[in-house]
């Protein structure tokens, strides 16, 4: 029996069709994002992270010595393979991480004291600067934490934990009537 | 216990992150070794007031082994290492 598979945001079923009213604070939602997970071979870890920092279009978070997520948004994840394979040849194990991990966007004036609530790292802005990224727990879930921008974050969780990550989100983010969309680019 | 680990790849994290695995100061014998000399390594452990060296998993962070020394009345830190460094450098 042949079966076909339809790919479905495990948020799917939470949230609204149409984009309601957009607060202040905001949790955006990428719908798709081509994610890919790098590990550098035994003694390529500095090369890899050179080829990485100057592969451009993509985001880079860390995960652990010589680990990466790579995210694009422009790139289909065959893409995003393809690229990375061709830069990194040789001196890296590259896995598709695409239907694997949920990316969240957080955003706004507050998100500090919400992320407060379930992450005991240090995020002030003086700390935890823009660019900086790093797996931190957050209430139970380890997700990998990057601050993409003065007061912008995303977090990335595997997949099976999006539902209850969104769930925590919602709580923590309840007192600044935080507000949660797919993102509208997609 | 102590409550902030320094992980030499995060930074200064939350116990929380962390499984504890215990004594870091094991060496495994040899195959050849004795019975008593392997029920040793596999069963028999101190439980010290003081001092000591465990291996800490940084699970919900990096994922990493590591070596931390640590006071287990007093709490404080000593020193947090990563594991595998740490081996080589024993000549492991
Ligand atoms: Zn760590």
């Amino acid at each position: 029996m042949t079966r076909t598979y339809i790919s479905r945001h495990p948020l799917e079923d939470l949230l609204p069709l149409e984009p309601g009213i957009r607060a202040v604070d905001h949790l955006d939602i990428p719908r798709a994002m081509a994610i890919a997970a790098v590990m550098a071979m035994d003694g390529e870890e500095a090369a890899v992270a050179a080829g990485l920092a100057a592969s451009g279009d993509v985001q880079v978070r860390f995960t652990g010595p010589g680990e990466w997520l790579i995210l694009s948004q422009s790139e289909t994840p065959e893409e995003l393979h393809r690229n990375l394979s061709l830069l990194l040849a040789e001196t890296a194990y590259i896995v598709d991480q695409s239907d694997g991990r949920i990316v969240f966007r957080l955003s706004g004036p507050n998100v500090r004291r919400i992320l407060a609530k379930g992450i005991a790292s240090d995020l002030h802005p003086a700390v935890f600067e823009i660019g900086t990224s790093s797996n931190v727990l957050c209430g139970h879930i380890s997700v990998n934490l990057a601050r993409t921008g003065e007061n912008e974050f995303e977090l990335i969780v595997m997949r099976s934990f999006a539902v209850a990550l969104f769930n925590d989100l919602r709580v923590m983010g309840r007192e600044f009537d935080l507000s949660a969309d797919f993102s509208a680019q997609g | 216990m102590a409550s902030l680990i320094h992980c030499p790849h995060c930074g200064v994290r939350p116990k929380e992150e962390f499984s504890i695995r215990g004594d870091a100061s094991l060496v495994r014998p040899d195959p050849e070794a004795s019975d008593e000399a392997w029920n040793d390594y596999v069963h028999i452990r101190s439980n010290p007031r003081g001092r000591y060296r465990e291996h800490w998993q940084h699970a919900a962070g990096c994922r990493r082994w590591l070596v931390v020394e640590r006071d287990t009345f007093t709490h404080e830190v000593f020193s947090v290492a990563d594991a595998a460094s740490a081996a080589r450098e024993a000549g492991r």
